[in-house]
């Protein structure tokens, strides 16, 4: 018994424990989505909605000084449909993570004697998960009418990990807005948030095509090139630069939102 | 106070009078709830201007696409702001009915004796005033980021007569789907269907120089007359060929989902 308690205790079975911990909450956060298609629909739908909308309106605008050389306006649109269902997506993650405080079901995660940051991470792997998912499923709709992924296969996995990558680093910051408010009806607030940041950024038309004010903010708004990356992966190639650019910017968004959610977690927690 | 009692003679008037009253008194509640239920009207002000400031400003090239009718792409989205929220306003009426259906506030109105058009007209009226303020504080917004009208007021009056229409439609389809659903599962649906028939069109850009499968869709699309009525203000001349497409559209889909919205309202359990 006393060697049981002892190997349980020691650093590589500790962190085995954790490791099936988050695995566990990730299956958790992840089946908790596949339970509510409702709430799921609208962010596989929407963007796909808008790709489509976009082709056939802005079809003659891929002519235009300052747009990227593209077959059609779908190769274009594809990654801006990606990050939009990416960013839609976070919110979902971050408004059940504020249902399970609304309902006390944190509070009995709190009560047993799982990891603290192990809620949190198997969260956030659901979001990576959901992230992946829908970024498979956008290329498989989108390649049959015509978009292409000029980086191959090789591409299409890499845009794949930077949308499981994006998952976590806005699932990162719905999942601080939750713990810190305790509310999805505030988590829910935050869409109109995301809608700004992905309406004044190259999701849907390119940063040389803007003016003024708009270019100015597409310039620093990080989604531009979170967009930029996955769009360069899949009209300019496999290079190092665009995987680079696909993985690290949502690597270093995923770091700063992870250790915000961490922060308020601690903080969470030491208000009880 | 004048008491208008229903004696044989007086029956049409007491009635229209009583309705008069009735749909006032529900539309003067509609709007003290604007001031007490800010949440609930500010976010549908704030979509439009939100919508034309993006939309103008992520597309501001297309402009240079040859046949694009305006120089000014605010000229161009301005309008289309406008009937989405004016659209929303209306679905935004289905929200408060089945929020009075689930407080059980509708039932305490229908027991009342209050004429059954009254609790159409009533919120309708508080509709069409959201729409007048929304369509107002968008057009002050777009002025002042470069929007421009092109045949004077007359503009002005065929934007404001499109949103109402709108409004109107949306109003009879949210309150319709209210009736039916009696919980927020409608919301979804009004939204939705309501989004989709104001996108099929040539919202985003003219049908010149829109290609493939959207052409045909908005080129039948009833919509796409209405947003021709809101926007020829801003693009050149009103002319009655740019509007009665537009005017017929309104009628015939406000009849339509007016309909849609007393049958419902007839099938509610007594």
């Amino acid at each position: 018994m006393s060697t049981d308690v002892l190997d349980l205790a020691s650093p590589r079975a500790t962190s085995s424990v954790r490791l099936a911990q988050v695995a566990s909450m990730s299956r958790r956060s992840i089946m908790e989505m596949v339970r509510q298609p409702a709430l799921l629909a609208p962010s596989l739908i929407f963007p796909l909605f808008f790709a489509a909308l976009g082709s056939s309106s802005f079809g003659k605008a891929t002519g235009l000084p300052g747009f990227p050389k593209v077959d059609n306006f779908l190769d274009f649109a594809a990654a801006g449909s990606i990050v939009q269902g990416v960013l839609f997506g976070s919110v979902i993650g971050g408004a059940a993570l504020a249902t399970d405080i609304e309902l006390g079901f944190f509070d009995r995660l709190l009560a047993t004697p799982t990891s603290r940051v192990g809620i949190l991470l198997g969260r956030l792997a659901g979001a990576a998960t959901f992230g992946a998912f829908q970024a498979f499923f956008f290329l498989l709709v989108l390649i049959p009418f015509g978009a292409r992924v000029d980086s191959g296969v090789i591409g299409a996995l890499v845009i794949i990990a930077s949308a499981a990558l994006t998952g976590v680093a806005f699932g990162g910051f719905t999942a601080a807005m939750a713990l810190k408010t305790g509310s999805a009806e505030a988590v829910q607030g935050s869409f109109p948030l995301l809608f700004i940041l992905l309406f004044f950024s190259s999701a849907f038309f390119p940063r040389q095509t803007m003016q003024g004010v708009y270019g100015a903010f597409a310039n620093v708004n990080p989604v531009s090139y979170l967009v930029e990356g996955i769009r360069g992966l899949m009209i300019e190639g496999l290079t190092a630069t665009n995987v680079a650019e696909a993985l690290l910017v949502p690597l270093a968004i995923a770091i700063a939102s992870i250790a915000l959610a961490l922060h308020t977690l601690t903080k969470r927690l030491a208000s009880r | 106070m004048t008491i208008l009692a229903p004696t044989s003679t007086t029956t049409g008037q007491a009635s229209g009078g009583t309705t008069l009253r009735s749909a006032n008194a529900l539309a003067q509640r509609g709007l003290r709830n604007i001031g007490r239920l800010p949440a609930a009207f500010v976010p549908a002000m704030l979509m439009p201007i939100f919508q034309a400031v993006a939309f103008s400003g992520t597309f501001f090239a297309i402009t240079r696409i040859p046949g694009f009718p305006t120089d000014r792409s605010i000229n161009w989205y301005l309008p289309l702001a406008c009937c989405m929220g004016s659209g929303f306003a209306g679905i935004g009426l289905g929200f408060s009915a089945i929020r009075d259906l689930e407080t059980g506030f509708f039932d305490r109105v229908r027991m009342a004796p209050a004429p059954r058009s009254a609790l159409l007209l009533g919120p309708l009226i508080t509709c069409w005033v959201r729409v007048l303020i929304v369509i107002t504080a968008v057009l002050v917004v777009g002025f002042l980021i470069g929007a421009r009208l092109t045949d004077g007021l007359l503009g002005l009056v065929t934007l404001y007569v499109a949103g109402l229409g709108l409004a109107t439609i949306a109003a009879g389809w949210g309150l319709g789907l209210a009736y039916r659903f009696k919980d927020m599962r409608a919301a979804a649906l009004m939204q939705l269907v309501l989004f989709m028939a104001l996108f099929l069109t040539n919202a985003q850009a003219p049908l010149a120089i829109m290609s493939g499968w959207l052409h045909g869709v908005a080129r039948i699309n009833p919509f796409t007359n209405i947003l021709r009525l809101a926007r020829q203000g801003f693009l050149g001349e009103v002319t009655w060929s740019n509007s009665w497409g537009g005017i017929v559209a309104i009628v015939w889909l406000s009849t339509l989902t007016i309909w849609f919205t007393n049958r419902g309202l007839a099938k509610l359990p007594k």
